[in-house]
């Protein structure tokens, strides 16, 4: 079943095409990678879907709902979650706190029930309380929940990232390139954390420049390059497609 | 019909005012992300200086001028070095708090300093008027005019033409990138100071004149050019320009026909309703995101 | 693992049984400063719930506080209704613009916001001074009563004409102000707040409908200085335009920089710091705000997170860690 149906979308900036007529399709419970060549467009998609980016045309369809042209607020209260590229926390927060900031949009307490500390306030608090614990757990940082956030290491401010996202409760995660600036030894940890957030039910839709990575966990690639899409397919339909390898490495000369 | 014409002519002069604190505003803004709130105020203070110059050590009026911009240009480089220059890699809000107790004190200082009456700055031509069949303009409002299209074509001459100017505009583009092309980026930046406060305090002498020095006669002017700058378009001096000489005729029409107690209010809602519907203003780029 | 008692709560207290037995040992005009710095405390702590701990700096709350204040007094004057109706009628105006120029305000970021709110404050005085119709105009109003007198369950009424008990009602005042302003800081909207204040385009992509969330903060904060200027309103009996003056709005914020923002106790401290040493020694009014600005660029340069912030690094290496918020209200 579709889950995020991409028509025909379109962004310039002045004279610069970003993304050129670029469609493409994403089915509930997929692994989908986004690859291509730096400057093909690919954060860019990414800030189109989640509408930090307005389209110039084109139409993006989200769960059945045209989402073209929401806000990023809206965007993630249809369910689409995402992360940076360069890592963004709560620095001065606890690594619990952030996750509870993540849960913000789900916030049913009101100013009065906050400022009369009600019993419905409190219950939501500790529920709220509840759900962060259990998702450090599954990131795997339960043992640095009262810690400053800004004093993690990269690579569990990149799992901090992921966990403030989740608690959003999406249904497509977009992770814009989940393992820069880790390195290799973690590299293993962040993979396996993608393949049970898919596990989990979400779909999950990746940009990397990590081409084992890549062609190990999914389902299906997208390759973008100069804003549009010139190849979709498995891994190995998409290795060896000529036009992605040409735009990799540049033209195949005839030996 | 006179009458429209009279007030579009008092407008331009009027906003010729703006004009040049709007560009100087614009400058330090472009440089340093810097609202120098207290623009205003450096006018008031050079108003006064030029005054005290010629009326009470009877100075040539041209000479006051050109000493009180220069002197409000090392007021410039002092402000950099003991306000903004301290806090330039603090947090961005606390160059925001900078310029606010930079205000603070320039505000304080002057109804210290000045008292609350206040005074008439005379030259040798105060009472002297142009007329043109049924349009009169004083003297010192034409030169207002002729002074701000000479200021603001030797600024647009030092920008395009200078290669101090081209290091000001690539600082303002891009501070990193200017500093990777070997800008002295902190050089560029006291400069700024000087050329932004040096434009107020030639505001203060032009405009001195035609108008009643009071402590307090910076604020309103500042809104008015701030407003200009978010509606003529955010980071543009042509849009500043534009912006500046339109509210100036809108202020005045609104002088003349409705109230002048209002007129600032007026101008406000302006800018209200162009933050409500039309962010990005004339010719703007994007609304401030950092 | 609770505490009876926290360093944090004896320090409140403390300063309670202060604010609560000083008067009675000094004179009538100290009592009147006191009473004014409770007052512009309110504001303090107005703006630091917007600034400190939503991160959008306003310099236009000296045009609440003069709403306030002329609003109460209006309706008491004009409409010829009680204290608890003008003192309620006058929290709402207050909000009602609050809310109103909100809007257009937060729609900004960094040094635009800042103006329109200061342009608002000059806006506001300019049209105190020039609707003399309605205000008086540099005239002012007279005429703000002071509270009702409370009957008292054992008999007797509890009477406002006398400045001491003004100031316990002011004082009063002040500590509801703080205790609701704490409560929404550590719950859990008011740890969205401080994530606005921290990174706000962040919050933002979490589904925060930010906008609404400062539009939120900034209505609250310009009511809470609505009751500032009605409380003063009432205790002065008289008002003039210089209630709404802009500066005020600049030195408020002073004091609270000075104070420490994104404290509890920084707003108050500041404000009685930078009211108290002042009248000790005498300065001439004019020159305050030139001083307060000074000390501002100071403190500025030297201890940015202010006199309250100083204690918060210090609490550490007094033996506590650094807790989250909530947790130290026991949530998490």
């Amino acid at each position: 079943m579709a889950l995020l149906e991409v028509s025909h979308l379109e962004k310039t900036f002045g004279g610069l095409t970003a993304v050129n007529d670029l469609s493409f399709t994403v089915n509930q419970g997929q692994l989908v990678s986004i690859i291509g060549p730096n400057g093909a467009g690919k954060s860019t998609l990414f800030n189109l879907l989640t509408g930090a980016y307005r389209a110039t045309t084109g139409k993006v369809v989200f769960d059945g709902q045209d989402i073209t042209g929401c806000k990023p607020y809206q965007s993630a209260r249809h369910g689409i979650g995402r992360t940076f590229q360069s890592t963004t926390v709560f620095g001065n927060e606890s690594v619990i706190d952030n996750v509870i900031i993540g849960q913000s949009l789900h916030l049913k307490t009101g100013v009065w029930g906050a400022v009369m500390r009600t019993g419905k306030a409190r219950r939501e608090q500790e529920k709220v309380r509840e759900k962060a614990h259990s998702i450090l757990d599954f990131v795997g940082l339960a043992d640095v929940a009262t810690r400053a956030a800004g004093g993690l290491t990269e690579e569990a401010q990149k799992r901090l990232s992921i966990a403030m996202v989740l608690a959003t409760n999406p249904k497509l995660l977009l992770l814009d390139e989940p393992t820069g600036g880790v390195n290799l030894e973690e590299i293993g940890g962040l993979i396996e954390l993608t393949k049970k957030i898919r596990q989990s039910g979400i779909t999950v839709c990746l940009i990397e420049h990590k081409m084992r990575m890549v062609m190990s966990i999914s389902d299906h690639i997208i390759v973008l390059n100069y804003g549009t899409n010139i190849a979709e397919g498995t891994a190995p339909e998409v290795a060896n497609n000529e036009q992605v390898i040409e735009a990799y490495l540049g033209a195949r000369r005839v030996a | 019909m006179a009458e429209l014409t009279q007030y579009l002519l008092n407008g331009i002069s009027q906003g010729c005012l703006y004009v040049l604190l709007a560009s100087g505003l614009t400058i330090l803004l472009g440089i340093m992300n810097v609202p120098n709130f207290a623009q205003g105020h450096l006018y008031m203070v050079a108003a006064y200086l030029g005054f005290y110059m010629v009326m009470s050590y009877s100075m040539n009026y041209w000479l006051a001028l050109v000493l009180a911009t220069f002197a409000l240009g090392i007021i410039g480089l002092i402000v950099y070095f003991l306000v903004f220059y301290p806090v330039r890699n603090a947090p961005e809000v606390n160059l925001f708090v900078a310029a606010m107790a930079l205000l603070m004190i320039l505000e304080g200082g002057a109804l210290y300093v000045f008292g609350t009456e206040t005074k008439w700055f005379l030259v040798p031509w105060s009472r002297t008027v142009l007329s043109l069949g049924s349009l009169s303009l004083q003297l010192q409002r034409v030169i207002v005019i002729a002074g701000t299209t000479v200021v603001m074509l030797a600024l647009w001459v030092f920008i395009k033409k200078t290669s101090l100017g081209a290091a000001l505009e690539a600082t303002a583009q891009h501070r990193e990138g200017a500093m990777l092309c070997g800008i002295k980026v902190s050089r560029v930046s006291a400069m700024a100071f000087i050329i932004g406060t040096a434009l107020a305090g030639i505001a203060g002498v032009l405009i001195g004149p035609a108008v009643l020095l009071e402590a307090t006669m910076g604020m309103g002017p500042l809104l008015v050019a701030f407003s200009a700058i978010i509606f003529g378009g955010l980071g543009s001096i042509p849009g500043a320009v534009v912006g500046s000489l339109l509210l100036g005729v809108a202020e005045s029409l609104t002088s003349g026909y409705i109230s002048a107690k209002y007129s600032l209010a007026f101008v406000f809602a302006i800018m209200i309703v162009t933050l409500l519907f039309r962010p990005k203003g004339l010719f703007g780029k994007e609304v401030w995101r950092p | 693992m609770k505490h009876i008692a926290s360093p944090h709560a004896a320090g409140w207290l403390l300063a309670l049984a202060v604010a609560v037995l000083l008067p009675l040992f000094v004179g009538g005009y100290l009592t009147s400063i006191l009473l004014l710095i409770a007052i512009y405390s309110i504001v303090a702590v107005s703006l630091n719930l917007l600034y400190g701990y939503t991160g959008q700096l306003s310099l236009g709350h000296s045009a609440f506080l003069g709403i306030g204040a002329y609003a109460f007094t209006l309706i008491c004057v004009k409409l010829h209704l009680g204290f608890w109706p003008a003192f309620f009628g006058a929290t709402a105006i207050s909000g009602l613009f609050g809310f109103l120029i909100g809007i257009p305000a937060l729609k900004l970021r960094g040094p635009y916001f800042i103006l329109v709110t200061l342009g608002f404050a000059a806006i506001v005085g300019v049209i105190i001074l020039a609707w003399t119709g309605l205000t008086g105009g540099a005239n002012g109003l007279a005429g703000a009563p002071r509270p009702n007198p409370i009957p008292l369950p054992w008999g007797g009424r509890l009477a406002f004409d006398s400045l001491l008990n003004m100031y316990y009602f002011t004082l009063f005042f002040l500590m509801v102000i703080v205790f609701v302003c704490r409560r929404l800081v550590y719950s859990l909207i008011g740890r969205t707040f401080v994530a606005i204040s921290h990174n706000e385009n962040l919050a933002e992509s979490l589904g925060i409908d930010t906008m609404r969330k400062k539009l939120l903060s900034f209505t609250i904060s310009a009511t809470f200085s609505g009751v500032a200027g009605a409380l003063f309103a009432s205790y002065n009996t008289v008002i003039s335009p210089d209630i709404a003056y802009y500066a005020r709005g600049m030195d408020l914020l002073s004091y609270l920089i000075v104070g420490g923002a994104g404290t509890m106790a920084g707003p108050v401290i500041g404000t009685f710091v930078m009211m108290a040493i002042p009248e000790g020694l005498q300065i001439v009014p004019t020159l305050r705000t030139l001083i307060n600005g000074v000390i501002l660029l100071v403190f500025l340069i030297f201890l940015p997170t202010g006199i309250g912030g100083g204690f918060k690094t210090l609490l550490p290496r007094l033996g506590r860690s650094s807790k989250s918020g909530m947790e130290r209200n026991g949530v998490a």
